[in-house]
Order: C-alpha cells, then structure tokens, then sequence
C-alpha cells in the first residue's frame, strides 16, 4: 500500500471522527478487516478497500440483474457461509428460491420481511442490523429518505454488518430515477447493474443456446478514493462488462468500457 | 315459536305456539327469525366476559331447549356455567358477586336470572325454577335451606327430558320431593338411571364438574385496580410488573411462552386481548414487554381499564440451552442465535404472514417449488434446492400471478420472435427451450391436458434482459395458445 502522508492519514481520521463514522469509511482497511470480493479482481482492485467492506451500506441500483449480483455479494459474504440468516425487505413477493440458489446463495439464508410501505421497510431494516446473529440485510426501496439513509449506515458500521440497499429502476418514471442517481447517499459504494446483450454460446463454432448473462457493472459513487495495495488510484467511477460464471460462481470481465458509458442512455432502460 | 320475551309470556304466548297462534293472540307480535349460531355465538361472547370473575366459566350444554311442560322455564333455557369457588371474595362475597353479574347483564341490555348454589344442578334450577317472586333477578340458596327449597322444585328442574318430565307428571310426580323419597332400585328401572344421576347431582351426591369455555391456562398474573386507569402507559407499568411475575411461574415449570395474551377488561365489560407469539420458548421478561410495546401503543383503553390478565395461552418446554458442540450442525443455527428475538419483533410488529422464510416444496410446477411460511413458525423440510450446475435455469424473480403477453412466434411450436410487454416491443434475439411443464395431472380436473401443458422459454431481448416467458396449451386445431411472462432472469 502507497504510504499516505502522516499528515493526510491524521487528518482523514478527525474527519472520520467529526463524522461519526468509523475508520472504514476514511481509511483503508487493515489487515484481516472483512472485505466481500465483488467478483472479479479486476473490479476488486479498483475499489480502495479491495472488495466491498463487509461493514458498511452499500447501494445497487437495477432490477433483477441488481437482485442477482446482490445474491452473488451475500453468498460471498463469510458470515452467511457460516449459517447466520440475512434480512430482505421488501414489499412485493416476487423473489424465487431456486433462482436466488443459482447465484451460490441458500434460499433458506433468507427471512424475508413484507412491509405495508417504505418506513415499515427502514425499520425492520434498522432493527436487523442491529440484531445479534444477523449476517446482513437487505432493503429493496423506491425511496431513500437522506437521514434514513445516514442512521443504516451508521447502524451498519458500528453492528459491523453489511447493509445492502437494492434500489429497482421504473422504467415509467424516468425523470425521478435519474433524479434517484443524482442524489447523494451515505452508502460505501453505489452500483448501477444493467443487463448486455450476451453471446451465444459456442459448441464446436455452432450456435448452442444461451451464453452466460452479460452485466454492465457500473461503480458510480465511492465514499473512499485513494491509493491501493497495488498503488493504483482506486475509487473513481468505472464501468465493467462483466459475465456470470456458474461453474466458479463469480464474474469475469469481458471488456472494460471507458470511464463513462459509450452507449447511448436509451439503451439503459431496466426492466422492472 | 322458539323463545319468547318477558312481555309476550305476559300477554299469553309461550314457546311451542304456532307463528299463526301467536299472531292471533297478539296481533302485533315482533317476530325475529331464530338463528342458533348467532345466539351460540353471542352465549360464547358473554362466557369470554364472565371470565373476569372466573376462569372457569362455560355455556351450559342444556342449551336453549323448547319445554312444554306446564313449568315453562323463566325466559329460555341457555344459560352459563360460572364456577366461583374462590372467587368470590375478590368481589366481597357472596351476594355482592350476584349482584354484580346481575347489575353488568342489565347494563349490558341483557335480562338474567342469577343463582348460586352448592352444585351445578341446584344453581341451574334454583336460577330458572327458583324463587316464587320471578321478577327477582338473583338467587341464593341461603345455606341449610337449600334442600328444602331445592325439594319444593318441579321435576322439569331436574334438567330431565321432556318427555320424562311429562311420564312423571302423569304419575303424580311433580315436584323433586316426590321423587327424593321413593325407593331409588324401582325409579331406576322404571325411568332409567338418568333420573337419580340428575337428583344426585342436584345435591352433590354426584360429581359433576364444569368443564371451562377454554382450558384454563395455568400461568395466568392478574391485577385488579382500584381505580380504573386510563393510560396507555399505565397499562404497560402494570404488565412490566407483571412479567417478571409470570416468567419465575414459568422458571419453575420449565415452561416458556410460545403464545402470551394480555386480557384488558374494561369498565364497559368489553375487553381487549393483546396477543403476541414467538418463535420459540421466551420467558425473558424485556424481550416480552418489547413484543407488547408495539402493539400496546394501539389499544385503546375506552373509559377505563379495571382488571388485567396476562395468560400464557401456549407455552412449551424451555431448558436451559446447551452450547453447541458439533460444528457440523450449523444447518439449523440461527433458531439458536439472536435472529429469533429478531423474528419474533418484526412478526409482531408487521404480522406472521409477513415475515418469512422460503421453503422449497417438492414440486415441478415453478409456483409451487418455492413457497412461503411464517418464520415464526416454518419448520425446516429436508426438500433440497434445485441447484444442479448453478447455470440460472430459473429467475429470481418469478411473478406471482403469470402476465398474459402478445407474442409473435416465427413457427407455431417454437419460441416466441418478439412480445408486446407494457406497450413496448421487445424483439427476441436469442431464446432457449423449450422446457414442458406439465400440470400435476393428479391434482388437474376439467380441461384436457394439452390445454394447460406449458412450455417454458428463456429469451433474451435485444438490450440483454431476460425473460421467461410460456406458451400455454398445445397447438391444436381449433385451439389459440396464449402466451404468459413468468419471470425475470439476472
């Protein structure tokens, strides 16, 4: 790790003292501090951290390839691993065991909380975090209120629990999602996950059915950018196209894009 | 005419009559059609509000019987068992307890005859024969005289038969007294053992026990104010001081509470049960008073709240916990862990059904494999997840109740080319199936088979997005296909 200055070191952590954040959020980790790998290296070692900080909120915006990458980090996460249940919350029904089980996480992880509306949904939220024997949760909402957003945060921080925010883009209401996006949050990382088109797979030059999912993975915020292990300036924005792989249940990147989208914004429109 | 009120017994009718009588008699007649379950129902209310004075309180299974005997019964024939033994000096005795039932029943809108006796079967007479003033609303037996009073009772008192009544009648026999006196072996054989078990019972010879509108349950903490409060947080002070109470009743048993309810009795005689449940045995009293704060802050203390019940309706055995050893039995943890506390909270708070787990169910049909349970009370099944090789071969999300689409598909039997979703085309540019999901033909009735087979696609549109999408039926003469989407795919 480049050696920051003294100086900047000390000043990073009355910073992170002023904002009643913990070192995770300021510094980089220490050793031995559990950090979830994203799923690829390549994308790993742009996040100043060297994965998502296993203690913290993160966001992800998208729709059901965001609940795909979701289950992938959870099941990474070595607390789940160990057999502690994750919270989801969320308002519709809509999640289904077997294809959760395919990205490598156990369905019978999951407690699954129905809420009325958005407050009943930060609450159970808030409640699981800091819940003894919670390995983490996760909370589908349309709308983030900004202290709501600060309170799991620091729940998440001080429980040392991970803290997922998965945020469904309406396709019908374009105007308030890019609105969404602007708005700043007190989550670790914000993602943005679309689907690609994919390749077709290949047996012997011929066509054989689907190829793997093709995601275009997108780190738009980061609350840390700074030098990493391998000296590289990490946490900037960066977008990945990235393939699942389910033999080794982790992604593989395809191309990386520029900084920025080189397609066209139309091509963004999510499903729900 | 099954029942009749005070005023038309006053003014000739009785049960029994004819509807055309009835109306001759008294052409003005306010008839009410009888509804057997709506007066069951209304018995059963009023039992649930006697048990302020007693636990065990029971609707009388003599019921509402139609007597033509020339006693006619005082109203109608239900009534409702109250066991107060013990009981009554929280009241201040006796009469005062009487008095009380009596005055609430009025207030209520209701016109009772009260009784107390030694036994059952005395209480009953003396509440419906008893008494030569029948205007008088309660009775009791002033000790050492019961058995002359009980003595100078009709037969019908007996809660014999009518028709046994109507035998004894012809033979002379009309009060109890007759009865009592004559050679027990010869009134056996000649009316049956039912007479003498019922003239036992009437003076305690025989037991016969009440059996109580519920099991009573055995960890009950109650409180009588002397004043009646009328404060949420009154209420919730009196229930902290209470669960302690309750959980060292507990410790002793080696029981801990799977289903506890707080009873509020109003000054109005209605009441309120607050209940909460867990997930496994609880006896810690803060854990408890957090589940009731949720629900305390909605109930509504009327004018006023006298007496309170905190009841252990369910409990199961709690053992101190063992500490796991066997690292390999992790399967199950988090029963153990602190996620039960946490399950029991959010249950309470936003209801069973709304806080679950998924269960896989042996079954092909994609919406029945994955079901939801309670967490409170989902047990483990050993149904595995169909995981074969981690390729997605389902969605994660899967809709609940399948959306027709329009589809247009190049060859009638193969994947659709393009569908109409939301008013947006989506071209197909790559698709996999197709996958037969046939109904349960076990489970299936009335339309043929090949009308409900589906077959399953993944298709991919133009931007990436994965759908799974069935066509529904086969290709039949005659027969449309319709398309569904079922799901999304990551």
């Amino acid at each position: 790790m480049a050696a920051l200055p003294p100086i900047t070191a000390e000043l990073r952590k009355q910073i992170a003292q002023i904002e009643r954040a913990s070192t995770v959020t300021m510094t980089t980790p220490q050793k031995g501090e559990a950090v979830i790998s994203a799923g690829a290296a390549a994308i790993d070692d742009a996040l100043p951290w060297g994965g998502l900080p296993a203690n913290g909120l993160h966001e992800i915006f998208g729709d059901a390839t965001a609940t795909g990458f979701a289950a992938s980090l959870l099941a990474r996460l070595e607390t789940v691993q160990s057999g502690a249940p994750i919270l989801w919350c969320q308002t519709g029904r809509e999640l289904y065991g077997p294809g959760i089980a395919a990205y490598g996480l156990d369905p019978n992880r999951l407690i699954l909380v129905h809420g009325r509306n958005d407050t009943d949904l930060l609450w159970a939220m808030e409640e699981g975090l800091a819940a003894p024997g919670i390995a983490g949760v996760v909370g589908v909402l349309h709308k983030v209120p900004p202290i709501a957003g600060r309170r799991l945060q620091l729940a998440a921080e001080e429980r040392g629990r991970f803290g997922l925010l998965l945020r469904p883009l309406d396709p019908l209401a374009r105007t308030r999602a890019a609105a969404d996006l602007a708005a700043t949050s007190m989550a670790l990382t914000r993602w943005r996950v679309g689907a690609l088109p994919s390749e077709p797979m290949l047996i012997g030059g011929r066509e054989a059915g689907m190829g793997p999912e093709r995601w275009r993975l997108e780190l738009q915020r980061c609350r840390l950018s700074t030098f990493n292990q391998n000296s590289t300036y990490a946490g900037h924005p960066k977008t990945w196209q990235v393939e699942w792989r389910d033999e080794t249940g982790d992604l593989t990147v395809v191309a990386p894009l520029r900084d920025g989208s080189t397609e066209p914004a139309e091509r963004w429109r999510d499903a729900s | 005419m099954a029942a009749v009120d005070r005023e038309a017994e006053r003014r000739g009718l009785r049960p029994g009559m004819p509807l055309a009588d009835a109306r001759a008699v008294v052409p003005d007649v306010r008839i009410v059609p009888l509804d057997p379950d709506a007066d069951r129902a209304m018995l059963d209310k009023l039992c649930a509000a006697c048990e302020r004075y007693t636990p065990w309180a029971s609707v009388d299974p003599q019921g509402a019987r139609p007597n033509k005997s020339s006693h006619a019964p005082i109203g109608d024939g239900a009534g409702l068992w109250l066991d107060v033994t013990g009981c009554t000096h929280l009241f201040g005795g006796e009469a005062a307890l009487l008095a009380d039932i009596a005055a609430r029943f009025t207030r209520a809108g209701f016109r009772t005859r009260a009784a107390l006796a030694a036994t059952p079967g005395a209480a009953w007479a003396l509440a419906r024969y008893g008494g030569t003033d029948q205007t008088k609303d309660l009775d009791r037996a002033p000790p050492g005289e019961e058995r002359a009073i009980l003595k100078a009772l009709p037969v019908a008192a007996l809660r014999l038969d009518t028709d046994l009544v109507e035998g004894l009648d012809r033979m002379g026999l009309r009060l109890i007294g007759d009865l009592v006196h004559l050679a027990r072996a010869p009134l056996a054989r000649r009316y049956g053992r039912g007479v003498l078990d019922r003239i036992d019972q009437m003076f305690g010879d025989l037991e016969e026990p009440i059996s109580p509108r519920h099991a009573p349950p055995v960890h009950v903490v109650r409180r009588v104010f002397a004043e009646p409060i009328g404060k949420v947080d009154d209420i919730e002070l009196a229930l902290a001081e209470m669960l302690p109470i309750l959980s060292a009743d507990l410790e002793q048993h080696g029981q801990g509470i799977r289903t506890l309810d707080y009873i509020l009795h109003r000054v109005d005689s209605s009441r309120e049960v607050v209940e909460v449940g867990t997930s496994r045995p609880v006896r810690d009293p803060a854990h408890l008073a957090r589940l009731f704060h949720e629900k305390l802050a909605a109930v509504d203390p009327g004018f006023g709240v006298e007496v309170v019940v905190l009841a252990a309706r369910t409990v199961a055995p709690l053992t101190p916990a063992q500490a796991n050893l066997d690292a390999n039995a992790d399967i199950d943890s988090f029963e153990q862990t602190g996620a039960a506390q946490l399950v029991d909270r959010l249950s309470n708070r936003l209801g069973n059904g709304n806080v679950t787990r998924l269960t896989a169910v042996e079954s092909h049909l994609p919406e029945r494999a994955c079901r939801e349970r309670p967490a409170m009370t989902a047990k483990r099944n050993n149904v595995a997840w169909d995981e074969p090789d981690r390729r997605p071969q389902r969605p994660v999300k899967l809709l609940i109740q399948p959306l027709p689409i329009d589809a247009m598909a190049s060859v009638p039997d193969g994947p659709p080319a393009s569908f109409t979703w939301r008013k947006q085309k989506h071209r197909v540019v790559n698709a996999e199936g197709p996958e037969r999901i046939a109904p349960e033909w076990w489970a299936h009735e009335g339309r043929p088979l090949s009308r409900d087979v589906r077959d399953y696609y993944r298709i991919e549109d133009e931007d990436g997005r994965r759908y799974w999408v069935y066509r529904e039926g086969l290709f039949l003469p005659g027969f449309e296909p319709r398309w569904y989407l079922h799901g999304f795919f990551a």
